[in-house]
């Protein structure tokens, strides 16, 4: 590649990472929460609940018999039962609720059968036991940080945004993989800790050369996620004549729809065709039930789950409820190459193939990937900042520190304000989890509002970092005033996710305390011009 | 630089897309093999032609070759589609 094509490439890596870096912060750093997010949520639920053993006499039928009586249940809408497993002993039950302008089902009146129609999101813990603790969608932190991680809490057009997003990082990978080819074996360990020169340049490298594997299949696999409806869409119109049916054939997809009759008829026998399951398809894990048209003559359940003995291979088992005749049995999930490929790059990106080993490299990765963003927009802001006054941008340099510093540390402080709130809101307070919602939402925009009218940075970055590692550290010990009982009935039963997310919030507290200490310390930080492959030109973010 | 990220960007995808429905219609795979190896190339291709985007010192430049590749491409999906 010839000098002038390599500092375009150069000058481009630079401005791409400046564009997305404060939204890719945010989706690596709730990523990498993500990784735990069952722990996350049994961390908040759990402990109110722990109360016995798990048991041995969990009837789905039992659960759907008392749910019928006390819910109207939506025939259309979804009917999802999480099952109990050693790791989490708590089933969920998910499904929409008929209701009747804002009436329940016990309030209203049978006459008033004009009523217009309104579906409420249901979802109930239930315990190993098979009875009804009470409502589980109180509990959405965990699932909330997700959220954030994939589509930014934007309604329509977030994950498509985030697909985007995920594609310029994908971009920025490769331009620095040619940037940085001609040393990437000779300074593939580099790190000048104690020259101050290059500092952040070789941290950049560093990280970003010893994690590429990891950065590439993240990139990849998100676009897959975010981004495949547009190949998907090419390929129907192009090779398939539009015809989507066939197209999803030859993916793989199993279409079990049976029409609905309106004949309604009680669910049962669920428990006889679990039994059913486990018998056709062998060593698997079914850990998943869902009902389609619950209720209805042509009412079907899919019972899912994992085969432990082979990669990445879900089960599925499906059946006519009435009747009991199978309608889908997988018995070998690479039947399917795209199906089989989709289920092992879904495997890598959540890390959900090797336990917590694996789990806890991902996360040190992904914070490690916050990191190189972080150093990232570092290195354009000393340059900017070394550059004569009369060259310097200043309404453009401080809009990149507030973003750097409001943006990025905003995130992680409204990240550790929302796991206090997870924790010290009671249980039955009527909108807890949108409570929590607005709030990271309010302390992520008033950091960035606070940081750009600031004018000394590296002083409100230093203070606001140990502020959030304060606010991290804090959660542990607020656990232990709180709900400690309900935390050592968990470590009796052998149930360790509220130590782990403990872990996770205290390591990330030491790490921005080390942030603090090491990068936002009050000195001017210098580059080697010479050395330096980060030539980064004055018009880049401009132009 | 925001005219090479378009050029990128929109050709790029179109190009990414040319490309793996040619590999789609050559290739002697199975059905599902060939969306596979689709799904698997067609992202780094995308990136990999904004990044090639991205090289060309002026944006003019940028359009004008990513365009004459996609042109052939285009014309070669044509011309399968046409005698499938």
């Amino acid at each position: 590649m010839n000098r002038d094509s390599l500092k375009a490439l150069t000058n481009a890596h630079a401005w791409v990472g400046l564009i997305i870096s404060t939204i890719l912060f945010i989706i690596f750093f709730a990523g990498s929460l993500s990784l735990f997010r069952e722990d996350i949520i049994a961390w908040e639920r759990d402990p109110h609940f722990m109360a016995s053993e798990q048991g041995d006499n969990f009837s789905i039928d039992s659960i759907i018999s008392q749910v019928s009586k006390k819910y109207n249940i939506n025939t259309h809408g979804r009917f999802t039962l999480s099952l109990p497993t050693a790791e989490q002993p708590l089933a969920s039950l998910y499904f929409e609720e008929k209701s009747f302008e804002g009436k329940s089902f016990e309030e209203k009146n049978v006459e008033e059968t004009s009523a217009e129609e309104e579906y409420t999101n249901k979802h109930l813990i239930i315990s190993p036991e098979g009875k009804i603790l009470g409502d589980g969608s109180v509990f959405t932190w965990g699932n909330f940080l997700y959220q954030l991680h994939y589509d930014l809490h934007i309604p329509e057009v977030g994950l498509y945004f985030v697909g985007i997003v995920t594609l310029f990082f994908f971009v920025a990978l490769l331009s620095g993989v040619v940037i940085h080819w001609r040393k990437i074996a000779t300074k593939f360990f580099q790190y000048r800790k104690d020259g101050k020169k290059d500092k952040l340049l070789d941290a950049h490298n560093l990280i970003g050369v010893m994690g590429l594997p990891f950065h590439i299949m993240y990139a990849f696999s998100g676009l897959v996620f975010n981004l495949l409806i547009v190949y998907q869409i090419s390929y129907a119109v192009a090779l398939y004549g539009g015809d989507q049916t066939k197209f999803f054939e030859s993916a793989g997809v199993v279409d079990i729809h049976l029409d609905e009759t309106n004949v309604r008829i009680p669910v049962t026998g669920i428990d006889t065709l679990l039994a059913k399951a486990k018998g056709s398809v062998g060593e698997v894990d079914f850990n998943r039930v869902s009902i389609d048209h619950f209720g209805d003559k042509s009412a079907s359940v899919t019972f899912r789950g994992s085969d432990k003995s082979q990669f990445s291979t879900r089960k599925e088992a499906s059946y006519h409820i009435a009747s009991g005749r199978e309608l889908y049995l997988t018995k070998n999930n690479y039947d399917n190459d795209l199906r089989g490929g989709l289920a092992v790059i879904s495997s890598l990106h959540f890390g959900d193939f090797a336990g917590y080993s694996l789990r806890i490299l991902f996360f040190i990765l992904g914070i490690g990937t916050c990191y190189i963003i972080l150093t990232g927009n570092l290195m354009w802001i000393t340059k900017k900042s070394n550059l004569r006054v009369e060259k310097q941008n200043l309404a453009g340099l401080q809009i990149v520190y507030a973003m750097t510093t409001g943006g990025f540390i905003g995130t992680i402080f409204a990240a550790a304000v929302g796991f206090i709130c997870a924790r010290i809101i009671p249980i039955d307070y009527v909108g807890r989890s949108d409570f929590i919602a607005y709030l990271f939402f309010s302390c992520l925009f008033t950091a960035i509002a606070v940081a750009l009218a600031i004018k000394s940075q590296k002083q409100f970055a230093e203070i606001f970092l140990k502020m959030t590692a304060v606010a991290l550290a804090v959660t542990p010990v607020i656990d232990w005033l709180l709900v400690s009982t309900g935390i050592i009935a968990m470590l009796k039963l052998g149930h360790y996710n509220v130590i782990v997310v403990e872990v996770m919030l205290l390591s990330l507290a030491l790490f921005c305390w080390l942030i603090a200490a090491q990068l936002f310390v009050n000195e001017p930080v210098e580059i080697n011009e010479q050395e330096s492959e980060t030539v980064i030109s004055t018009q880049a973010i401009h132009s | 630089m925001w005219s090479r990220t378009f050029a990128g960007l929109i050709v790029g995808l179109l190009l990414s897309i040319s490309i793996v429905i040619n590999l789609n219609l050559l290739l002697p795979l199975k059905e599902d093999t060939v969306l596979l190896i689709g799904v698997l190339i067609a992202f780094p291709l995308w990136a990999g032609i904004q990044v090639w985007s991205y090289s060309f010192v002026s944006a003019k430049k940028a359009w004008l070759k990513l365009s004459l590749v996609l042109v052939p491409s285009v014309l070669i999906n044509a011309v399968l589609l046409a005698v499938r």
